[in-house]
């Protein structure tokens, strides 16, 4: 036997991250389908779980793991360009509401966006942080490349978009009750707005209406971020 | 499925080189996506092949930012450091804003169609 060999491979070869990565993603779905889709058990929150404790205990640095992982990452870029398609077939739902649409899009779009700035601001946080706030409400692969645009740190990025999708889907029906919401259209459109793709998994479960709208909402919003915050933020530099 | 993968990535490398090509802000792959829809609203249909390339990308779309998102454990300082101002703006950001954005879409659409 050549353990020397064995190790020399285990620490060279991309494939040992890869399976931990890619098994940890499916314990997710198995776990999250088990308990009947709860929202705190997203498949990537149990993922990152899993991943993490094995990073802690190998001792690995992220440089290292992100280079065995590389080959996911890719894939971020042409699943960003796939959105068009959940969006082109939901935008023919765009015309019966489109002033609606527009208003709160840009109006809701910018204010959310605001009012999380203004709490980090008020509570001293550091300038990065704010940056990577600021893609909270759109939909991870978008503030991921938005976020690397901006200055913002991306993994930061990611968790605040993942913990905003969470809250959203967790409390989005409450409010929408609090408040005497009456329009299915108004609570998918609110809830694709601020909680992306969790959020729209949550208007699927309010109706196919709900849904449609949340789809478009999360489409037109990550568009319209990716293409006026970085040039709100230069302007402010 | 081949002929929709390869359409994917054919959008993103124009939404790339027209990023690089006039220095725009915009991500690359932002602009494939904005390109992607108006070549389907000129098209006026999807293709099956598309429609499976696209199906199995979101399927895992979560999947897909782990990489990037596995990054959190470098910035395990800043997080402990302001744990307080980020859990405080993300919850009530959250709440406020949802609350908001349903209210206004709800007081428009009745707007809307009282004009009608």
């Amino acid at each position: 036997m050549n353990i020397d060999a064995l190790t020399e491979y285990m620490t060279t070869t991309p494939l040992l991250w890869l399976l931990i990565t890619l098994g940890s993603f499916k314990l997710g779905i198995i776990i999250y389908e088990k308990s009947n889709k709860n929202t705190l058990l997203q498949p990537i929150i149990v993922a990152y779980t899993f991943i993490m404790s094995a990073l802690f205990i190998s001792g690995v640095s992220y440089q290292e793991y992100f280079k065995s992982v590389e080959i996911i990452h890719f894939f971020l870029g042409p699943a960003t360009v796939a959105l068009a398609l959940p969006l082109y077939n939901n935008l023919k739902h765009i015309k019966s509401l489109f002033i609606p649409i527009m208003i709160t899009l840009f109006v809701a779009g910018i204010s959310s966006i605001l009012l999380a700035i203004f709490l980090l601001w008020i509570f001293g946080a550091e300038l990065v942080t704010i940056l990577s706030m600021t893609t909270k409400s759109i939909t991870a692969p978008i503030a991921i490349i938005t976020s690397e645009q901006i200055g913002a740190i991306p993994s930061l990025a990611v968790g605040f978009v993942i913990i905003t999708g969470v809250i959203g889907a967790l409390l989005g029906t409450a409010i929408f009750k609090i408040l005497n919401i009456k329009y299915d259209t108004s609570k998918g459109f609110a809830l694709g707005l601020i909680s992306h793709g969790i959020g729209t998994a949550r208007a699927m479960e309010i109706s196919e209406k709900a849904a449609a709208f949340s789809a478009l909402a999360m489409g037109l919003s990550g568009i319209v971020t990716a293409i006026f915050l970085p040039l709100i933020i230069l302007f402010f530099q | 499925m081949l002929k929709g993968i390869i359409t994917l990535l054919i959008f993103q490398f124009i939404g790339e080189c027209i990023s690089k090509l006039f220095e725009l802000l915009v991500p690359g792959a932002v602009i494939g996506m904005v390109l992607l829809l108006v070549f389907l609203i000129i098209r006026k249909s999807s293709f099956k092949s598309l429609d499976n390339a696209v199906l199995i990308h979101l399927r895992y779309l979560p999947l897909l930012f782990i990489p990037a998102a596995m990054g959190i454990i470098t910035q395990l300082d800043i997080i402990s450091k302001e744990f307080l101002a980020i859990s405080i703006s993300l919850v009530f950001s959250t709440i406020i804003a949802l609350a908001f954005s349903a209210k206004l879409m709800d007081y428009l659409t009745i707007h809307s169609e009282n004009k009608k």
